[in-house]
């Protein structure tokens, strides 16, 4: 009887652990037979999405390690790519030297823009998700002065199919089919009319293996030091505010990569919105994955990948077929990513808030055995 | 002596990303090739166009040319190969020519004289950069930056 209720509460606790992940699968389960897509379509689109999203998503694990929660200022990065972007179009740097290229010129940006975000939640401690979230919408207005109104004016810009008729500012649309889909396609195998872009699940294995490596260095020690109690990680000695800088900054530098990997597999940037909806799309990817604010996995992010864009695949087509309106899948899939953040957010603060009451409690008990 | 090597590793790191970004942005640099198969004037010489070229680079055709046409190819970094099939009036064998060009870097589009390039007259003459026509000044495009875009079709 006992054996059964422990065995219970773990089946519990287990689907109260991954209830975002089996929502999804659920939804999926039930979306599947409605729209009718074949295998060989549903796995293209979805090994597609996984070449062009994982990398970005990677760049929120370091933040994550460190104690700093959701990296709202991956934002950043994604800015940093697309002015590097910018460059490398109207340079004429064409295929992979083109992509590199993005890739070199997006890390200073990057840096810098990930030492002022760095320096600021190291100021604003315990509230580094909003902080960063605003810190973002911020630096999109700083974005929006530089490419429209500096660009072309004080900053050259060649090219006039770049530059807005008005002689300065960046077009809405920088069109980079120049350098689409050079890194997917360059090492491609097609298996049962399904391609797979070799190289950029490459690299995105690399970059998992990077990470597993950094968590055991010093400084990834450091960071999981951090990440579980500052102060004690500052009576061993950490520097603490370094730490959170540098996992900041790690992050907005690979944001920044990963953005010029999405974007080469998209063709096509919009200049001033490809980057304000990337962090909030990644991070509820992450969420889906079963992550949370405080502990994420390199599965999280593949099994995020996975469900999340599969739904985004899937629900246009599922709102048509019920309702008999895409709109409404469209507005399904937006209200379920901003959903589950939502979701994923109180769900931490009620476990903060429960064990800081556990403690408390603790510390009653101990109080009243000292009385007796 | 450890900040020692820090620094110099950091500087190391600097040179080897500045290294890599001028090699990708020579070897990286594209161009629009344009080929002409227009009867050109040099020093008052005159070299006819022909009857028919075909210019393949690599493998792929990339331009058919009757006389008074232009056909054009793109070409990455500062060497550009390629072969020709050039039938000089109507019924005859065509003749197969294999050319590599330098590109100058600071060039987006090249125009290449056929008729001039076959006659082995030297760079300048068959070489001119292409200028694009000026268009007449397009309406002002509207910007949209609105950041709280809700639609995720993109991602």
């Amino acid at each position: 009887m006992n054996s059964n209720k422990t065995s219970g509460q773990k089946l519990l606790g287990f689907l109260a652990a991954n209830s975002v992940p089996i929502m999804f699968i659920l939804i999926i389960a039930l979306c599947i037979p409605v729209v009718g897509f074949s295998p060989t379509f549903l796995l293209n689109e979805i090994v597609t999405r996984l070449s062009r999203n994982a990398f970005l998503i990677l760049s929120l694990l370091i933040p994550i390690m460190a104690g700093m929660g959701l990296n709202f200022g991956m934002t950043l990065g994604a800015m940093a790519a697309e002015i590097a972007l910018i460059f490398t179009s109207d340079w004429q740097i064409w295929g992979i030297p083109g992509i590199v290229l993005a890739m070199i010129l997006s890390i200073p940006i990057s840096a810098a823009l990930g030492v002022l975000c760095g320096r600021i939640l190291n100021a604003a401690r315990g509230r580094e998700m909003i902080t960063s979230y605003i810190i973002s919408f911020f630096m999109n207005g700083v974005y929006q002065l530089v490419v429209l109104y500096m660009m072309g004016s004080i900053i050259p810009i060649i090219h006039n199919n770049i530059k807005l008729p008005r002689g300065y500012g960046v077009r809405s649309s920088v069109d980079l089919t120049r350098i689409r889909k050079c890194l997917d396609n360059l090492v491609a195998v097609n298996i049962a009319g399904v391609r797979i872009p070799v190289l950029t699940i490459l690299i995105i294995v690399a970059m998992c293996l990077v990470i597993v490596w950094f968590r055991r260095t010093k400084l990834g020690q450091d960071m999981r030091a951090v990440g579980q109690d500052m102060e004690v990680a500052r009576a061993a000695g950490i520097d603490v505010e370094r730490t959170r800088l540098i996992s900041i900054v790690i992050s907005t530098v690979l944001a920044g990569i990963g953005m010029v990997i999405y974007l080469q597999n998209m063709g096509d940037m919009a200049t001033y919105s490809s980057h304000s909806q990337i962090g909030m799309f990644c991070i509820a990817a992450l969420l889906v994955g079963g992550a949370s604010v405080d502990k994420a996995s390199i599965g999280n992010v593949f099994l995020g990948v996975i469900l999340f864009h599969t739904m985004f695949i899937l629900a246009p087509s599922a709102g048509a077929k019920i309702t008999g309106n895409e709109v409404i899948g469209e507005y399904f899939r937006v209200f379920v990513s901003y959903g589950v953040i939502t979701v994923a957010l109180i769900m931490y603060e009620t476990k903060k808030r429960r064990e800081k009451a556990g403690i408390g409690q603790q510390l009653a008990a101990a109080q009243k055995e000292e009385g007796k | 002596m450890k900040n020692k090597r820090r620094l110099l590793f950091r500087a190391l790191t600097v040179c080897i990303l500045v290294a890599v970004a001028a090699v990708m942005m020579v070897i990286g640099r594209g161009h629009t090739i344009y080929f002409d198969n227009k009867t050109a004037t040099v020093d008052g010489q005159e070299y006819k166009a022909f009857q028919r070229v075909e210019v393949f680079v690599g493998e792929e055709r990339v331009a058919r040319l009757a006389k008074r046409e232009r056909g054009m190819a793109s070409c990455v970094g500062q060497r550009f190969s390629f072969t020709m099939d050039v039938t000089e009036n109507k019924g005859d064998e065509p003749k197969h020519y294999e050319y590599t060009v330098s590109v100058p870097y600071g060039m987006d589009g090249m125009v290449v004289s056929v008729p001039a390039l076959l006659a082995g007259l030297p760079e300048e003459a068959w070489r001119s950069e292409f200028v694009p026509q000026v268009v007449q000044e397009e309406e002002e495009e509207e910007v949209v930056t609105d950041e709280f875009d809700m639609d995720g079709s993109e991602f």
